[in-house]
């Protein structure tokens, strides 16, 4: 299914000029692997990238340069260049299998998640050692209405199963909500199956805050 | 003008020919040029078609890492790893989908994340990223990059307004966040992404016809 809410074109420009924070660029890709329309745009942004790089000013490579990079051509071993890899063609949805790009953080099976709940209804799995951001996965309960909230800095997350509803429309699988701070939200999960989601920030102190004002009044305090 | 032209013209029609023909030798290669390059390093293996790429693209690549803030020895290391893929990889370059100046700039930032800022995970998905756009390509009908115009997209650029163009240099040449950006230049995190968009719509429209 194609996804219908997409990266917001400051994002998909700083995916490229390989400027977004770790964790939200791991959001990024978690939704370039299922957005084709997206990869489009992506490469134009690779384009901008290409003639800013080619329009750099320079001096003309050195004799040494030069026969260093020639000796190193004569220490590779004289073989036909690698030929292209099968294509590899977007997977038919195996429910349990995670998207390529949480994989390192997250391991590959959604079964054999380790949830914490944080929450009557809330589940959250946090990555560790990403540096500058948080990057969590979360479970939420099908029909719960969390609190209206807003985030500091910016905000992505990726619909992995099920699917909630806010004033910005309707996410389900694929689908990305790229925020800013200004963005205030009430997401509503959909009935049915849980609504599972990664979720990535730049600014992990507000996010905390975020999640400590999220989970306040669902913890009843 | 035109008369002094005819003129000459008549009195020496071989001195003439010289004044009026364009300097051939300062028209800067284009993406055909590289795209026929690169397909003599791919079916020749042709050091010379090689060399001419490295002579062009090396010291802008090493630049581009320079300014990134990489130091000098590792800039110069990835610039030689960038060339060795080129020359590993040309058969799977395809001047349809990308010209090599976007090739490249896609293998240097590809080191840059994996060898500096090491990212371990990103390479990997690139890799993957790269194949799902490799399949969809054949089936996509979309115009060759070689015959979009790169011209109009580098007057775009030299067209946006002063702080676009300078938001868009902070993301590119200096691997700024939005966050970075902001607090530099003491902007709202919201203006400073609402000038990225912007600035991308205007160079994409640059790059239009194809979408």
């Amino acid at each position: 299914m194609k996804p219908s809410h997409h990266l917001d074109d400051a994002t998909l420009l700083s995916y490229s000029a390989g400027a977004l924070p770790t964790a939200l660029a791991v959001v990024a890709s978690t939704h370039l692997e299922r957005c084709a329309a997206c990869r489009v745009r992506l490469l134009d942004a690779d384009r901008i990238g290409g003639v800013l790089m080619q329009q750099q000013r320079i001096d003309a490579p050195t004799d040494d340069a030069r026969a260093a990079m020639l000796a190193l051509l004569d220490a590779e071993p004289a073989s036909e260049p690698a030929a292209a890899p099968a294509d590899l063609v977007e997977e038919e949805a195996d429910p349990d299998r995670l998207p390529g790009a949480l994989q390192p953080w997250f391991g590959h099976s959604v079964r054999a998640l380790r949830w914490k709940r944080v929450a009557p209804g809330v589940q959250r799995i946090r990555a560790s050692g990403i540096a500058g951001g948080d990057l969590m996965l979360l479970r939420i309960a099908p029909g719960s209405k969390l609190p209206l909230h807003s985030h500091g800095g910016n905000e992505l997350t990726v619909i992995l199963d099920g699917a909630y509803d806010d004033m910005l429309g309707h996410f389900g699988p694929g689908d990305v909500a790229d925020l800013d701070g200004r963005t205030q939200h009430q997401p509503v999960t959909s009935p049915g199956v849980p609504c599972i989601c990664v979720a990535a920030t730049d600014a992990p102190l507000k996010f905390s805050g975020w999640v400590a004002r999220t989970l306040q009044p669902l913890l009843g305090f | 003008m035109m008369d002094s032209d005819q003129a000459v013209a008549e009195v020496a029609p071989f001195r003439a020919k010289r004044v009026v023909a364009p300097p051939v030798s300062n028209a800067a290669p284009d993406a055909q040029y590289w795209s026929t390059q690169m397909s003599a390093v791919s079916a020749q293996r042709d050091r010379a078609s090689f060399m001419r790429i490295y002579d062009h693209f090396s010291p802008r690549l090493q630049r581009y890492l320079r300014n990134l803030g990489v130091a000098e020895p590792l800039a110069d290391e990835l610039v030689q790893e960038a060339l060795l893929t080129l020359w590993r990889k040309a058969g799977l370059f395809d001047p349809a989908r990308a010209s090599l100046a976007t090739w490249l700039y896609r293998v240097a930032r590809n080191l840059y994340i994996d060898q500096v800022r090491r990212e371990p995970h990103w390479l990997p998905i690139q890799e993957g990223l790269d194949r799902l756009d490799h399949a969809e390509s054949d089936r996509r009908d979309s115009a060759p990059e070689s015959l979009i115009d790169q011209d109009a997209l580098k007057q775009a650029i030299d067209r946006l307004p002063a702080v676009q163009a300078k938001l868009v240099r902070m993301c590119y040449l200096e691997s700024k966040s939005h966050s970075e950006i902001a607090r530099e230049l003491d902007m709202p995190l919201g203006s400073v992404k609402s000038s990225l968009r912007r600035a991308f719509a205007k160079l994409q429209g640059s790059m239009g016809g194809a979408r």
